[in-house]
């Protein structure tokens, strides 16, 4: 019978507990959904926003920005989102799930071919002779987009087909270059600088591809939420948010 | 359906990865299964423990436990590597990844069907003068096929949807080691996908299916004849 007791009272502390941190997620929310490339610079802000505002608790979500929009399509909640193109704020802005008038070009970037093999690699014509080269799926990741963007305009698509390992996101496509099991992968200026074994190799010459923006903009829920907006409006305007961005190596407009 | 040349390849590839998988598997299976059904020893509950670990680990610290090992800097990789093999990333190693997660399966089934042979058929073959392995070839064996069936259709299965051990070790590069699961969840990431995702998956179900069915009807029979 005691244990009994015990037992029912340690499954109401449970409870509780969960209950008490649920209320903790009902205070002041705001939903961001980045781009993976984004995540240390976005934790930054987010650190440094929490400085000013306490009482705000954002909560973010990483990831290939195709998934992201998946997610956000399938009712996942978001109230800002952020892509590495423009092709899939597009796509949620053709279902309206976005508020087309807070649509804001965030910061760009440069794609780089970045990783750790001895092999020859300074330029689009030497990646033939590699072994294993990483790219985001072009499905969902807009790194692997422009890397095959890239690879297609400078002809060497075709003999690169069956060396291409699909990663889920582009972070996940630098920790294949960080550990050595491919020769190089296609990531982000300010990807490659956060690896600590992957060197970039080679620049990609911008004319092989689409610019690589950032699009924002606010979900049809961030549009009626006053903090979602607040922060929204920080990371757009505030010099904090601006020398952030600066010092992961983003660029800025 | 909806099916692209390339989701083609990606269904013959899982059915050569999980064929390749189980026919490896079959002797090793096999003899781990007469070990620990027709030999003691004292290690037994260890190896026991060591050949259910995949059914209940998560696929991902398998696969990442091949990683490790027959990656760069693991003594596999090394070896490997100096008999210029190349491992990881290709669909040997989809091949290795299906075969750990699948090897509990096999073993018990074989050993369900060992287990369930008279003992007095193997002490007649013997004090009729067979040696250990001539019993082992003519009596265990033919005596463990209808377990080796069994095991292999169910290990044939698990194979043909491994998804965590493979991504990790073999990566998904369309056309080389992109089997089906990983086919389903490169569509799956993007919203534009489902289509082509659903019609990947109806070939899942379908597979797993004729499988399943297969492995009914073959264990009705061997068991009716058993009867007989």
């Amino acid at each position: 019978m005691k244990t009994m007791k015990q037992f029912l009272r340690s499954i109401a502390a449970v409870l509780g507990f969960l209950m008490l941190t649920n209320m903790q997620a009902m205070a002041a929310n705001v939903y961001v959904s980045a781009a993976a490339s984004l995540k240390e610079a976005l934790n930054e802000m987010v650190d440094k926003y929490a400085i000013t505002h306490p009482g705000v608790t954002i909560q973010k979500n990483f990831g290939a920005s195709g998934a992201l929009a998946g997610q956000i399509e399938q009712g996942a909640p978001a109230d800002i989102f952020i892509s590495a193109s423009t092709e899939w704020i597009d796509y949620l802005m053709n279902k309206t799930l976005l508020d087309a008038k807070t649509r804001t070009d965030f910061a760009y970037n440069e794609l780089v071919f970045a990783g750790r093999t001895t092999k020859k690699a300074g330029g689009m014509k030497d990646l033939v002779k590699l072994n294993k080269i990483a790219i985001g799926s072009p499905k969902s990741v807009p790194a692997g987009v422009y890397a095959m963007e890239s690879m297609k305009n400078a002809g060497v698509d075709q003999n690169l087909a069956a060396k291409l390992v699909m990663a889920k996101d582009v972070r996940e496509c630098l920790t294949y270059a960080e550990i050595g099991e491919v020769d190089g992968a296609f990531v982000y200026r300010t990807d490659a600088m956060q690896a600590k074994k992957a060197k970039i190799l080679f620049v990609v010459p911008e004319k092989l591809h689409s610019r690589v923006v950032y699009p924002m903009a606010l979900s049809l829920s961030g549009a009626i939420n006053g903090d979602a907006k607040a922060f929204f409006v920080w990371m757009m305007k505030s010099s904090d948010a601006k020398s952030i961005l600066k010092k992961y190596g983003f660029i800025l407009m | 359906m909806n099916l692209s040349p390339e989701d083609i390849t990606a269904i013959l590839l899982s059915l050569k990865i999980a064929v390749t998988a189980t026919l490896l598997s079959l002797p090793i299976g096999f003899a781990t299964a007469w070990l620990m059904v027709f030999r003691h020893f004292r290690v037994k509950v260890l190896l026991e423990v060591l050949i259910n670990l995949p059914l209940t680990l998560p696929p991902v610290v398998i696969g990442y436990f091949l990683l490790l090992f027959f990656g760069r800097n693991g003594w596999g990789g090394a070896m490997l590597r100096a008999a210029g093999v190349e491992f990881i990333f290709t669909w040997k190693a989809a091949v290795v990844a299906s075969a750990t997660v699948g090897f509990p399966l096999l073993v018990r089934s074989i050993r369900l069907g060992m287990e369930s042979i008279d003992r007095q058929l193997l002490q007649a073959s013997r004090s009729l003068g067979a040696s250990w392995y001539d019993t082992l070839f003519t009596v265990v064996l033919p005596l463990s096929l209808r377990g080796m069936i069994a095991g292999s259709s169910l290990m044939f299965a698990r194979s043909l949807g491994e998804f965590g051990a493979t991504i990790i070790v073999a990566g998904n590069i369309p056309g080389v080691t992109q089997t089906i699961p990983l086919a389903i969840y490169d569509y799956a990431s993007s919203p534009t996908g489902t289509s082509m995702a659903l019609s990947l998956c109806g070939v899942s179900v379908a597979l797993s299916v004729i499988i399943l069915l297969l492995h009914e009807v073959i264990g009705k029979q061997l068991e009716t004849r058993r009867e007989a």
